[in-house]
């Protein structure tokens, strides 16, 4: 099979396309090429944490200046490296061309100077990150924190460009040596927009910090290699469980991993929605754009949705009902937003099928096309596959109480859409102690934040090495050698 | 135009092919095509009009997609029912104890009433079973599956002692020579690699076998381990699979009546040792020579047969011994000369190979050519692997393997399975037999995608699936 495009690898500004070798891509059996990694493992790392001082020095303004620029170029009808990249998603991933188009297009405002000063500031601190951050304890010493870079290895997830983006603006705003394992269903975003950093700031400490390439997950002879404390400090790892529990092997002292993990997420609505047919159509558009966004390839997308309909015959009559509201709103979105999926899962309709013949325990709308569909649990459970919900089928669970509706969440779940917000406040204290990490207004599941924690933790607090100096004057903190001496 | 002799003849066919046959391998194999497609059609179209109006399930699917009668084969490929549809209940049910509202779900994928069954105080799926066993014509047998839950396949009787007469005639016979007496009522002592009983996947046919095989002496049967897997505990292992893959299992209740006998599957575990040391003893001293029948899946069989020739047991059996392997590699890597292992082990002349899956009615033996030859009540399709749509039945063909299965009357015979198969249509086979075939590279879709593949996505995938389902094939197979 003739290889489709190449991946090269973005070596500090350097572009290198030699030594190619073929890797495969299961959407559409799609090829594509990479220089063979084992050769240039060697070359990824910093060849001294002496050379991160460039990265150090640079100021705060200089970094905004770059990343602004990077925004501008970052210009999807302009820039050729980008639609490169999105020839190549479009063989590799499962995203219809306009969402992926999209999901280019709504780059170019993350790198404008408000939204990357509003990320810094509240996700790491502009002091911390720009100067030593004076502070007196109680011991009387003087305390001076200050955030440093770090060297990191990222292997972000491949669905849309956006988190590849995300990747390069925080390891930027942190002043971290970056080095980026390409996803194989995003093989070429991450490239792209290094390439365009080259292009606005060439031979900048910034595009000279940055490493991106593909080799395949798991490949031993370059993770060994690489996968050091001698050579990077940190993995901020996303994706599934086996590409974060394999990194695993390699966390050692000096070796840290950040695990954006394996999550899914679950819908609240409360009985409010039910009070007119206005509201329980626009409740329904909500939820249906949560289930919708991306086709429900992502962990925030809405899968199972629980309902305090009540589980008598009236309220199964409007579990189904608003069933019935969310498949129209579901298959009425538009195609940037959402389509019939191009590969649904036939393991899932399988089941889906199954569900449609028990008609005792679920009633299944549409699907019949596998355009997606809703399956309406006529009973207070989910269904049994409820892991396997993608390309758009979600399952309505009518519940009778509050307190059943925490069936909704596990350890793995990220964000909660809830409808209405009275409902929001009240479960907002109890959620997180099932697993919840992020509740939020129905209908915005998906439109994440960037100026927030995320999967419960601060990743970019946890790039950063957060180093301390301290003064200490021997007339005010009582040295160790002095104590036990008699008070003066 | 149907005639009264031939309706008479396609009920035979149908009804009772062991008789059709005259008992008889040879016969089976070498009907020519075309007459046995032209009964084939007309048992599918009488079947079907039963089981419309027998099974509420089939009635249903029917009735929704408009099909009220079958004419060509390609008619009921949408009819064709996945694996789902027998597991399609909800599993709270079973958490629940609710055996009433689970005989109600399997009442409608039978042909046989069950509304008269009592489940009253049934406490697991053990004694759900033992009550269908007792009150109905039912013989279910069940399996894991990767979402949590078993299918639960109804199986009656008369299908099981069928089944045993069928796997005599393909296990005894051979292709070219009526059968003799000796062939058609074998006794011989029967090696079951494996747990000795139990409700769960092929375990049940353990009794089948034993009944089967061993002229009525229970005392020819030897089993690995003595005990019965016990399929409560079977579920709950799936259900702590599938909880793991949710990140659920900080949920997971573990039903008081199973977390009492705790001890009693712990040492049933380290016992094990002592069984398999003991099965040895008794291959060797008491069976060394005899014609036995042993059956049991490729890793088992390799397992077993290491075992032994690491005591130094090998050569043991008489060489026209009945063996049987197959089910596939199962995701267990062997070494390539796993079947000169367990051919130095046994000391056997053949060792038979089967296909199939357990909706059908049985499986489908190997020939000398290493082709699956498809009995002849059973009609092969092979689908387009993503979209079912039926592939021609003409020329060689690749794709998703599925059957009509007119024997089966307790339950639907129409399955889409998850083996890719190939079918060369035209071929007549140089082993001499009529029938259609697979050919013998056979394997699971689900291996063929788990290969060379590490797309990420932030939402969480399956591979802890398929870690359960290895898992449960460990016990199972």
């Amino acid at each position: 099979m003739n290889s489709a495009y190449t991946v090269p690898l973005f070596l500090r500004g350097e572009l290198v396309t030699d030594n190619l070798v073929p890797f495969d891509v299961r959407t559409g059996g799609a090829q594509f090429d990479a220089p063979d990694m084992a050769r240039y493992v060697d070359r990824l790392p910093l060849p001294t944490p002496m050379a991160m001082t460039d990265l150090n020095e640079l100021a705060f303004d200089e970094i905004l200046d770059v990343l602004e620029a990077l925004g501008d170029a970052l210009d999807f009808d302009r820039n050729t490296h980008l639609q490169e990249a999105y020839e190549a998603a479009m063989l590799a991933n499962p995203l219809p061309g306009d969402m992926l188009k999209n999901s280019y297009q709504i780059l170019r405002p993350l790198f404008s100077r408000t939204n990357v000063r509003e990320i810094a500031d509240s996700q790491v601190g502009l002091d911390y990150l720009n100067g030593w951050v004076p502070q007196q304890l109680s011991d009387g010493r003087e305390l001076r924190v200050r955030a440093f870079g770090a060297r990191v290895l990222h292997i972000p997830a491949g669905n849309g460009g956006l988190v590849s983006a995300v990747t390069i603006l925080r390891s930027v705003i942190t002043r971290c040596d970056t080095i980026i394992k390409a996803p194989s269903n995003d093989p070429l975003t991450a490239v792209a927009i290094a390439r365009t950093l080259a292009d606005v700031a060439p031979n900048h400490p910034i595009t000279k910090h940055l490493v991106v390439g593909y080799w395949k997950g798991g490949d031993t002879a370059v993770e060994e290699k690489l996968y050091r404390p001698e050579h990077i400090e940190k993995i901020v790892a996303w994706g599934g469980f086996a590409s974060v529990k394999h990194v695993t092997r390699y966390i050692q002292p000096g070796l840290e991993l950040i695990a954006l993990d394996p999550k899914r997420s679950a819908t609240i609505i409360g009985r409010q929605a039910f009070d007119d047919d206005e509201t329980m159509r626009e409740v329904a558009r909500c939820a249906a754009v949560d289930i919708g966004v991306a086709n429900q390839e992502g962990c925030a997308n809405a899968r199972v949705i629980y309902v305090l309909s009540g589980t008598d015959p009236d309220g199964i009559a409007n579990a189904n009902k608003l069933g019935e509201m969310i498949y129209q709103e579901l298959t009425g979105l538009p195609a940037f937003i959402s389509t019939p999926p191009l590969h649904p899962s036939r393991e899932l309709y399988e089941h889906v099928e199954a569900s449609r013949m028990t008609d005792d325990w679920y009633r299944v709308i549409g699907g019949e096309h596998r355009e997606g569909a809703v399956i309406v649990s006529q009973f207070d459970s989910a269904v049994d596959y409820s892991a396997m919900l993608s390309g758009r089928v979600a399952n309505i669970v009518p519940v009778d109480s509050i307190d059943k509706v925490t069936d909704a969440v596990t350890s793995y779940t990220q964000t909660i859409g809830i409808y209405p917000e009275s409902l929001k406040r009240a479960l907002r204290d109890k959620l997180p102690l099932f697993g919840a990490q992020r509740l939020t207004t129905l209908g915005y599941a998906c439109s994440v934040p960037l100026a927030a924690p995320q999967d419960a933790i601060e990743p970019m607090r946890r790039m950063c090495k957060w180093i301390v100096e301290e003064a200490c004057d021997p007339d005010v903190v009582t040295p160790l050698w002095r104590l036990g001496e008699p008070a003066a | 135009m149907t005639t009264q002799q031939s309706t008479t003849r396609v009920e035979q066919f149908m009804d009772d092919p062991i008789a059709f046959f005259g008992e008889s391998l040879t016969q089976m194999h070498s009907i020519p095509r075309d007459e046995l497609e032209e009964l084939q059609r007309q048992a599918m179209a009488i079947r079907f009009d039963q089981h419309r109006q027998s099974i509420e399930m089939v009635r249903k699917l029917a009735d929704r997609l408009r099909i009220s009668e079958l004419n060509d084969f390609n008619d009921v490929v949408p009819l064709l029912f996945s694996h789902t549809a027998f597991k399609s209940y909800p599993a709270v049910l079973i958490d629940n104890k609710r055996f009433d509202l689970m005989t109600a779900w399997l009442d409608k994928l039978t042909s046989h009433d069950l509304s008269a069954v009592d489940t009253d105080g049934c406490d697991g799926i053990d004694e759900w079973i033992d009550r269908l066993d007792a009150q109905t014509p039912l013989e279910v047998i069940t399996s894991s599956g990767t979402t949590g839950t078993l299918s639960i396949i109804p199986k009656d009787k008369h299908g099981s002692r069928e089944g045993m007469v069928l796997w005599k005639i393909c296990l005894f016979q051979t292709f070219g020579k009526e059968p003799t007496d000796d062939e058609l009522n074998p006794a011989v002592d029967v090696i079951w690699p494996n747990y000795a009983s139990g409700k769960l996947g092929h375990l049940r046919i353990a009794n089948m076998i034993k009944r089967g095989f061993t002229g009525g002496d229970e005392r020819k049967f030897h089993a690995l381990y003595p005990d019965a897997i016990d399929t409560d505990l079977m579920f709950l292992a799936s259900k702590m699979r599938a909880a793991a893959s949710r990140g659920e299992l900080d949920r997971l209740v573990i039903d008081p009546a199973l977390a009492a006998r705790k001890d009693e599957f712990i040492a049933m575990q380290a016992r094990q040792p002592e069984d398999l040391d003991r099965f040895f003893t008794t291959i060797t001293d008491n069976l060394r020579g005899k014609r036995v029948f042993m059956i049991g899946a490729y890793n088992i069989m390799y397992d077993v047969a290491s075992a032994g020739l690491q005591r130094g047991v090998k050569n043991v059996f008489a060489k026209d011994s009945a063996i049987l392997t197959g089910g596939g590699l199962k995701g267990v890597a062997l070494p390539d000369d796993y079947m000169d292992v367990i051919h130095e082990f046994l000391g056997v002349d053949r060792i038979q190979e089967g296909y199939g899956f357990s909706e059908q009615s049985a499986f489908h033996w190997g020939c000398s050519e290493g082709r699956y030859h498809v009995q002849p009540w059973v009609i092969p399709f092979v689908l387009d692997p993503e979209t079912s749509e039926p592939l021609a039945r003409s020329g060689r063909q690749t794709g998703r393997a599925a059957v009509y299965d007119v024997l089966l009357k307790a339950h639907w015979g129409g399955v889409i399975s998850g083996d890719e198969v190939t079918v060369d249509w035209d071929l007549q086979c140089p082993c001499g037999q009529t029938s259609v075939a697979f050919e013998r590279d056979i394997i699971r879709y689900s291996e063929k995608q788990g290969v060379e593949d590490d797309r990420i996505t932030c939402a969480a995938t399956h591979e802890v699936h398929n870690e359960a389902v290895n898992f449960m094939k460990a016990f199972e197979s």
